[in-house]
């Protein structure tokens, strides 16, 4: 173990050098135009202090003894990337980021979160674990993926809010002002040539830098362990565990693509068309970023580097211990209901009767999650009507209203009973398992 | 819009057309209005623009005695260039090459003929014409220099004007063939009776170049075709025999979990007991919850399955993870020889009360 450290630290070092001397580069020339296109002497000097220091961080990893991350804030980090409270965790990000985007989307506050973090994925990557899971060739570009991915979200919050800024002044969306024509020939196609080109190049690099993720040859009998969706399915992946085959694989995929296929016909709100907005459009910003960053996008994260064997969860500095045990023992809410609650067995029709009996006894045996579901979905939405959306209900009237809230329900039905699988054990809320019905 | 200057099509096509018109430059300017006014936008622009190519026009129209010529004098005149010195020399005023295109043939029939001839009498025409596509092109093919030529090259450029004028069909004079030496002579066929029906169906095949595309083409779908059926029909027997024999009873310790047929066979021998019966049975090695294959983690004594982490007690019974109902059991039962015999065509499910069933274990 000891010997394949060291042969770990001598492999991972000159690469690190390099990152951190590109990470130093980085720095210097935003140094430089700081200060001699923008004036701003001060910031220039920070940035160059910053730029020296990373050239001291390089010099360490070049000499064989790259920076890490103390054990102490290493624990606290897989102590943190557990379940429960990555989830609870992303969302309280997302709702920070959220209130606090006029603050965030401020130019030299981006420029160092980036820092922030590629600089603790330099120090992270000293940890054999972690560099295993970050290097491996399939999750490459899903780490590139994510700072893209950032990059995006705050560029797009940093116009939404200079958008919001001009309008509170009333004065157009910055989009309008730029309204010259351009042709598409050769406007378009000619920068269309040029990414061409340049991905071709990129790609040509990529292939001959990383090996193929070639694995054994496959057999029916020998399933990978973690068996891994394409990253992109790492979501719906990740649903299966909470979800029945028939919802997670089948009901709830349909109702996101007719959901996002019913959104223009749900949408009444008609500003934000064709500029970047967040003020004029609060209720579709918060649940498209919901529905995409935290339901999306973080279970893809989390499928990647946190599920390692036997799909348990792993903190990223964590050795991948196929023989990890975690007391994972499941129970139906009936379970709970019945035997736990009331204190007796489960009902169970007695035996050699008909279907219809049986069928009874599985409706009493269940009866609790039933009235759960019922009042979920058909109880609340009537709740939320003359309650919090009220405005929406009067807008939108009753169908469409209807449709919205039942939509919206289906969507926070998942990190529901993700918290309630993580918290209190619970499988299925209804378990029919006789007729393939369990939600 | 207006303040950019920025021409739409229409207008664009209507400067073109204009400029192109030559002469008809002032019949066809009424024709654009319409078009430009079509929008109150783009009027004063139009209005602008009309002036500036009528002057265009104009000027050149004037130069040139004909106007500028448009495409398709070009063209008529790129045309008539190319049948030679024919029009040239023949006659150099024969206006009759293309009825159609009358004085622009005309016109350019002459003008490369000044070109190409040091003659001085079209001359002025070359010097105050402005250099159309035609004529440049002519030109090139005339393989003229421009400047001055010496008196020699000028007397041979001539003179194959004329040699070339001549001869509309250029005689070809074919230089006398070597005698063929005996061994290159060709060799008597043999004759066989359907030497010539085979000498047909290979110059279909193989006769030309489309010939041979297309017989390769269908070769090659012909093996794709082969290939694929071949392909159907693998070299291993696809389904292992559904009735198989693991063993004695006794082969199965109290408590053991035997893993050794799932490779061959996709089942676990147990050896354990369900609702305190002790008992033998067969559980097949595939998840409730989306068909992946569990393995049998001996620490943990559980079967765990890697794709959604479903987890299994050594009964079989769901107890972590999605995996809805447990797993299933296999047909078993002692041979007659006293082995015991697993039959994968039969299948037992715990959620529907099947597990009671006596085919589905071997009491121990």
């Amino acid at each position: 173990m000891h010997g394949s450290y060291t042969d770990f630290i001598e492999g991972i070092s000159p690469f690190l050098g390099g990152y951190y001397l590109a990470l130093s580069a980085m720095n210097a020339v935003m140094a430089f135009y700081l200060w001699h296109y923008k004036h701003k002497t001060g910031q220039a000097v920070f940035w160059v202090v910053v730029s020296f220091l990373l050239v001291a961080v390089a010099s360490a990893a070049m000499g064989g003894s790259p920076l890490g991350i103390p054990e102490d804030i290493r624990k606290f980090i897989d102590w943190a990337t557990g379940p429960v409270i990555y989830s609870v965790g992303t969302t309280a990000l997302l709702v920070i980021a959220y209130l606090a985007r006029r603050w965030l989307v401020q130019p030299m506050v981006g420029w160092s979160l980036l820092n922030l973090s590629l600089v603790v994925m330099g120090l992270s990557m000293a940890n054999m674990n972690f560099a295993a899971i970050v290097t491996k060739p399939d999750n490459v570009p899903i780490v590139g993926l994510v700072f893209l991915l950032g990059f995006f979200t705050w560029l797009a919050t940093a116009k939404a809010v200079e958008n919001d800024d001009r309008a509170r002044e009333g004065l157009p969306p910055t989009e309008s002002l730029d309204n010259e024509k351009v042709l598409v020939w050769p406007d378009l196609v000619y920068t269309e040539l040029i990414c061409m080109i340049a991905l071709t190049a990129f790609l040509l690099v990529w292939g001959i830098a990383l090996q193929a993720p070639l694995e054994e040859p496959a057999s029916a009998v020998k399933t990978p362990n973690p068996s891994k969706a394409p990253w992109y399915f790492l979501g719906l992946q990740e649903m299966l565990v909470y979800y029945d085959p028939w919802m997670a694989g089948v009901l709830l995929p349909s109702l996101i693509i007719v959901g996002l296929m019913a959104i223009p016909f749900l949408d009444f709100n008609k500003q934000g068309n064709g500029y970047y907005t967040i003020e004029q459009r609060k209720f579709s910003y918060i649940v498209f970023q919901l529905g995409f960053l935290e339901l999306w996008v973080t279970l893809i994260i989390l499928g990647t580097f946190f599920r390692g064997p036997n799909w348990n969860i792993f903190g990223p500095f964590e050795y991948w211990d196929a023989h990890k045990v975690l007391a994972l023992n499941n129970v139906d809410l009936s379970q709970y209901f019945w035997v736990d609650g009331m204190g007796r067995g489960l009902p169970k029709a007695p035996a050699g009767s008909g279907l219809g009996t049986q069928i009874g006894y599985i409706l009493l045996r269940e009866s609790p999650g039933i009235v759960l579901l019922a009042l979920y979905f058909i109880v609340l939405p009537p709740l939320m009507a003359v309650t919090f959306f009220r405005g929406f209900f009067a807008k939108m009237g009753f169908v469409r209203y209807m449709l919205m809230a039942n939509l919206l329900l289906f969507m926070v039905a998942l990190p529901l009973k993700m918290v309630l699988r993580w918290v209190w054990n619970l499988k299925y809320i209804v378990a029919i398992p006789e007729y393939f019905l369990n939600f | 819009m207006a303040d950019k200057k920025k021409l739409s099509v229409a207008e664009i096509l209507a400067a073109a057309r204009k400029a192109d018109g030559g002469g008809d430059a002032e019949q066809e300017a009424p024709a654009s209005e319409p078009a430009a006014s079509d929008s109150e936008a783009t009027k004063p622009a139009a209005e602008e623009k009309k002036p500036a190519a009528k002057p265009a026009a104009k000027p050149a129209a004037k130069k040139s005695g004909g106007g500028r010529p448009s495409v398709a004098e070009m063209l008529a005149a790129a045309r008539a260039e190319k049948q030679g010195g024919a029009a040239e020399t023949k006659d150099t005023e024969k206006p009759a090459a293309k009825p159609a295109a009358k004085p622009a043939a005309a016109k350019a029939a002459d003008k490369p003929a000044a070109k190409a001839s040091p003659k001085p009498d079209p001359a002025p025409v070359k010097a105050s014409a402005p250099k159309d596509t035609g004529s440049i092109l002519a030109a090139a093919r005339n393989e003229s220099k421009p400047g001055p030529m010496s008196k020699a090259e000028a007397a041979r450029r001539s003179g194959d004007g004329k040699q070339s004028a001549k001869a509309q069909k250029p005689r070809i004079t074919v230089p006398p063939m070597p005698v063929k030496p005996e061994y290159a002579k060709p060799k008597e066929p043999k004759k066989e009776a359907d030497a010539e029906r085979r000498g047909f169906l290979m110059g279909v095949l193989l006769g030309s170049l489309f010939g041979i595309g297309w017989t390769s083409t269908a070769m090659t779908f012909g093996l794709w075709t082969l290939g694929t059926a071949r392909f159907m029909f693998p070299n291993v027997l696809t389904e292992p025999p559904s009735q198989f024999k693991v063993g004695f009873p006794s082969d199965f310790t109290p408590g053991q979990v035997e893993t050794k047929f799932k490779a061959q066979y996709g089942v676990w021998v147990v050896n354990y007991e369900y609702e305190g019966v002790p008992s033998i049975y067969a559980l097949r090695s595939v998840c409730t919850h989306l068909g992946c294959t569990p393995n049998w983690l001996e620490g943990e004594q559980k079967f765990k399955c890697p794709c959604h982490g479903s987890g299994f007690y050594k009964d079989g019974i769901n107890f972590e993870g999605p995996a809805p109902r447990p797993l299933e059991r296999f047909g078993i039962r002692i041979a007659d020889d006293g082995q015991i015999e697993i039959d994968k065509s039969k299948l037992f499910q715990e959620e529907i009360g099947q597990w009671s069933d006596p085919a589905s274990y071997v009491p121990v």
